[in-house]
């Protein structure tokens, strides 16, 4: 006993330096898989507090381009009302808005903070939209802020379609540039040309369906591959994100416990 | 040592890498984390067992603000648990180890290679870490050179300017 006590204490910092790193290890872990403390994250209300003064202290330098972005968003709605017997709306989705507070796009892990949270009733599994297209799904949710998953992150699969034939496949991120994404899972027999329109498939409870994601910008079919390898140039400007949309599917609750009945 | 001193230096290079080096989105790959200035500036004297708990401590408050709750942690705990057996390695008048580690104390070319490793050993795991897949492999090697780089001539410079 004496003997492994004066072993334990010999080797005491190596002992606590492997515990220490096991918990981290466990934080990565749970973090990757569970992310659902908001305290440990951009969702805490001190720190996304702090980024969001960043953000409005940046915004005075882009003024002019903001306004640019606004003309033209304005002329496009006053186009939608036009043809506003075209619109066709989904019952069960409703959308709010929300201002962005801080964003990454140069990493592997981008994310981005919204100022609304759980007090907004905002829910994890929402989907994040802009005008331009699809954005992200809601990762972790404070009290007054959340984190959002964006398409450009590698972590992100999201559910899409062709709009000419609704052919599906998986959106993902390679990680390396921040105007284009991958879309995985579409089998060699299909025909695919640049220029076709991806939109969201409506699969996952996530994002009605056809919500416009990107176009192909080019694939690539080796011989043997039983997959493309397709290039999707994103719709959304991650660079000049700046108010996005959230989609809140009234179901969704009822989804959920209808898939958990499942199991 | 002081260590209300410590604690302002911590607040001062916390506010520059939130403020400043965070915000540098140039090349795509450039993360430096100037923070680690603060964990390699620690007086040796400090036991092994409280350093390394003041690095996990450091860790975790990056990584609220990068989102990555565990892979800084893991990464300062790991440059504190190397640090004094680096220090042992590399400097070989002993009795220097007694004093506050600094250009001045440690002499040019040990210094600058105390700050090259342990903040190569801290960006490497960091990014292989936030990366957990190998197929990055080739962008977080990138990533770690372009970013150490960078931390390593701020550390160096704010020693120099400091040591003068």
């Amino acid at each position: 006993m004496q003997n492994l006590l004066k072993i334990l204490l010999r080797y005491s910092n190596f002992l606590v330096f492997i515990a220490l790193e096991v918990a981290a290890f466990l934080l990565i872990y749970y973090n990757n898989a569970y992310p659902r403390s908001s305290i440990f994250s951009t969702a805490n209300d001190a720190v996304a507090w702090q980024e969001e003064q960043i953000t409005e202290l940046r915004s005075y330098f882009s003024l002019k381009s903001q306004n640019e972005q606004l003309a033209l968003e304005n002329a496009d709605l006053r186009n939608q009302i036009v043809s506003m017997d075209s619109v066709q709306i989904d019952g069960s989705f409703r959308y709010s808005s929300a201002k962005v507070v801080q964003m990454t796009t140069d990493q592997l892990h981008n994310y981005l903070t919204i100022n609304r949270g759980s007090h907004d009733g905002i829910q994890r599994g929402q989907g994040v939209r802009n005008e331009e297209g699809a954005v992200g799904i809601v990762r972790t949710v404070g009290p007054n802020y959340s984190v959002v998953l964006p398409l450009i992150n590698t972590h992100t699969n999201l559910s899409c379609r062709f709009l000419k034939n609704d052919y599906v496949g998986t959106l993902q991120w390679d990680g390396k540039d921040c105007r284009f994404a991958q879309l995985a899972d579409v089998a060699a027999h299909m025909v695919v040309n640049p220029g076709d329109t991806i939109v969201t498939s409506g699969l996952s409870p996530v994002f009605p369906e056809g919500i416009p994601v990107g176009i192909v910008e080019n694939s690539v079919l080796k011989t043997g591959d039983a997959y493309h390898t397709i290039r999707v140039r994103l719709y959304t400007n991650f660079k000049r994100l700046k108010y996005v949309e959230l989609v809140q599917n009234e179901h969704l609750q009822e989804l959920e416990e209808l898939q958990n009945g499942l199991d | 040592m002081d260590w209300t001193k410590q604690f302002i230096r911590y607040i001062i290079v916390m506010l520059l890498q939130v403020l400043l080096f965070d915000q540098l989105q140039l090349w795509g790959a450039c993360h430096p984390y100037i923070y680690v200035l603060c964990l390699l500036m620690l007086p040796i004297t400090i036991p092994h067992i409280p350093s390394m708990l003041i690095g996990a401590a450091a860790g975790v408050v990056m990584d609220i603000f990068c989102n990555s709750l565990g892979v800084h942690t893991a990464a300062c705990i790991l440059l504190m648990f190397i640090r004094p057996y680096l220090l042992g390695g590399i400097v070989n008048d002993k009795d220097r180890l007694n004093e506050q580690i600094s250009l001045r104390t440690l002499g040019m070319e040990t210094f600058v290679r105390y700050v090259a490793i342990l903040v190569v050993v801290h960006h490497l795991t960091v990014f292989l870490l936030a990366a957990w897949q190998w197929q990055h492999i080739a962008f977080v090697m990138l990533e770690t050179a372009v970013s150490s780089l960078i931390t390593i001539l701020v550390v160096i410079g704010y020693n120099a300017m400091k040591y003068k």
